[in-house]
């Protein structure tokens, strides 16, 4: 066996937590249950992943199994990295039967045909998700398995989400790759970024729940009523805090919110301001950036309004996030007669 | 030898019974159904009836009845209710449902396949300045974009009725794989390979001949994204199987074409069980 497939193995193992490497070795399945039990999972993780290293030794790991091992552990933690998401277009209105074999056959060509020395490895999961892994070399060095970028695609959508990786320059080749397998015409990215690949899903596929008005005939789940206080307080702006619920409600539906870190809003707007600060007195526009952070941030937005910290409702720029589903915004001045927002496409 | 031949005889005995119940308890369940459509009509032609006594009674004071003339507002109001919810009820059962919102108005678009109500998608239009799609939760591999760009605009009708026809022969479809996957585990050999849309299906199964079992291959391609049954069945056996199973696959290629997977399944299942 390689021992560059053996390092990067050993590296693998170490960056899983320790109680989870036994699951993630049998996911992988390349270890026998009698090697893996011979394996002491108790020690510390440098000892574990030497034994590891040793045992795929005697099976004669390749590079493309190890990389199996390492879709796993992203599978399982994709939030270590940071995801983009890609639509793709197409201007046909030919029906596609999407065949896995073809897609998968497709893009390795359409890869190969340019960079000789990629690692290229899929795996599918459920909801015909499909994960790719691709390492990158160039037209001399074998390909770096440290800097890889993984693809997941649901088939027969027009979203992609990618994780580039540093290697950026990459990137073209991987889009072109995409859109030819999977029979598109053109692939932009979206102003979505986050960590929480889960939660990317949920804003493109419209997981979460959306409030949407209907007669509902079925019988909506019994809210829980909250127990009756105490008689003696007294409700002070009850119908104010009602109607802040209400709109709430409204903007964001009751269920759980996707999760993202950040908003950002550039701005390319003009200070407006007393006439008599000359020092301002430039017309060009004032740019700033804008950022919100927060561990989930719409959870946030949505518990402003009725801590009382903001008004309610809340500003369109900040409650079409779910909606248009991004978090990267461009505002311009608005001018003359442009109805809606004046937020840049 | 014997006992071989006598455990077989058990285990087909067990599946006629086990079917057997699965028939008896689909038939309860019918026949409870059937119950309730009575009473439920019962209700109805009694409030019918007490409708017609009240209509009387504003007129003169015959008929013999136990309720008072003039009901209270409270009755006239609870019946208002229902029959308001009976009205909602009945619109919601048809597929496609509709509230006006303050911009517009909000579809709920119900699926069902063959007697079993699936999903639910919402469809949330606004009317000005022109009739747009505000936002939905349509699958993103279901062309709501196509079907929308051909039709919101000129006739919303037929865009309703296509994207029901689209989401109904999808959830159809999906339950047809799902109900397969269930219901036959031992003859599914593998996994089902199948697409977001689940218009390709690809599995090998067993079947089973003279005490053979044989493996074929089916493709299944559904060329209508508004049908649920598809346009293309290919079954297809090992080079070397007997001739009579080529006949075989024929036959199984036209019922899959004709009818619901799971039922296929299960007509050619219960015809070998004949045969032997």
């Amino acid at each position: 066996m390689d021992e560059t497939v053996a390092e990067y193995i050993r590296r693998t193992v170490l960056k899983i937590p320790r109680d989870e490497i036994k699951m993630m070795l049998q996911k992988w399945g390349f270890l026998s249950e009698a090697q893996l039990q011979t394996i002491n999972f108790h020690q510390i993780k440098d000892n574990i992943s030497l034994e590891v290293v040793q045992l795929c030794e005697e099976n004669c790991a390749s590079i493309k199994q190890a990389a199996v091992l390492d879709i796993i552990y992203n599978h399982i933690y994709p939030n270590k990295r940071m995801w983009s998401v890609y639509q793709m277009r197409k201007t046909g209105e030919e029906m596609e039967f999407f065949d896995l074999a073809d897609f998968k056959r497709k893009f390795k060509k359409c890869l190969r045909s340019a960079l000789n020395n990629v690692t290229i490895n899929f795996r599918e999961y459920e909801d015909n998700e499909i994960w790719i892994r691709v390492a990158w070399g160039t037209s001399y060095t074998k390909p770096n398995q440290y800097k890889t970028s993984y693809v997941v695609y649901h088939s027969q959508t027009s979203y992609v989400f990618i994780s580039a990786s540093v290697l950026r320059s990459n990137l073209p080749l991987l889009c072109q790759a995409l859109i030819f397998a999977s029979n598109y015409h053109d692939i932009r990215e979206m102003e979505l970024r986050s960590h929480c690949l889960n939660s990317l899903k949920d804003f493109v596929f419209k997981r979460y729940s959306q409030n949407f008005q209907t007669y509902c005939p079925r019988p909506l789940q019994e809210r829980s009523v909250a127990p009756e206080t105490d008689l003696r307080i007294i409700q002070e702006n009850r119908s104010e805090k009602e109607r802040i619920q209400r709109l709430n409600r409204e903007v964001f539906g009751d269920g759980p919110l996707p999760k993202l870190e950040f908003a950002q809003y550039k701005l390319e707007t003009a200070f407006k301001s007393d006439p008599k600060m000359s020092v301002l007195a430039k017309k060009e526009p004032f740019r700033c950036l804008i950022r919100f952070s927060s561990p989930h941030l719409l959870e946030s937005l949505r518990s402003l309004p009725p801590a009382g910290m903001a008004d309610a409702p809340l500003s369109p720029l900040l409650t079409c996030i779910p909606q248009k589903a991004r978090n990267y915004f461009k505002i311009r001045e608005k001018k003359g007669f442009i109805p809606g927002s004046f937020v840049s496409p | 030898g014997l006992f071989a031949y006598l455990e077989m005889l058990e285990a087909q005995a067990h599946k006629a019974a086990v079917k057997q119940e699965e028939m008896e308890q689909q038939e309860e369940k019918l026949a409870m159904l059937k119950k309730r459509l009575q009473e439920l009509r019962l209700q109805r032609d009694e409030l019918r009836a007490k409708v017609e006594l009240q209509e009387k009674g504003q007129l003169g004071k015959e008929g013999v009845t136990s309720e008072p003339a003039q009901p209270s507002a409270q009755t006239v109001l609870e019946w208002k209710i229902k029959s308001i919810k009976a009205m909602l009820q009945i619109f919601y059962l048809t597929g496609i449902s509709g509230k006006l919102t303050k911009r517009g108005v909000c579809f709920c678009i119900s699926t069902a396949y063959e007697g079993t109500y699936l999903d639910s998608y919402y469809l949330d239009l606004l009317t000005k300045p022109e009739v747009q799609i505000y936002r939905h939760s349509i699958p993103a591999f279901i062309p709501l974009e196509q079907i929308a760009k051909k039709y919101l605009q000129t006739d919303i009708r037929r865009f309703l009725s296509v994207l029901l026809d689209h989401l109904n022969a999808y959830v159809g479809r999906r339950f047809q794989a799902d109900q397969l996957q269930e219901q036959f585990p031992e003859q599914i050999e593998g996994s089902l390979q199948r697409n977001s849309l689940c218009n390709l299906l690809v599995f090998k199964y067993n079947v089973s001949s003279e005490g053979k079992t044989f493996s074929l291959t089916a493709r299944l391609l559904y060329g209508d994204l508004c049908r649920s049954l598809p346009t293309e069945a290919v079954v297809s056996c090992a080079p070397d199987s007997p001739a009579s199973l080529a006949e075989v696959a024929a036959a199984h290629s036209d019922l899959f074409r004709r009818m619901a997977l799971h039922k296929a399944f299960r007509s050619f299942s219960s015809a070998v069980e004949i045969m032997e």
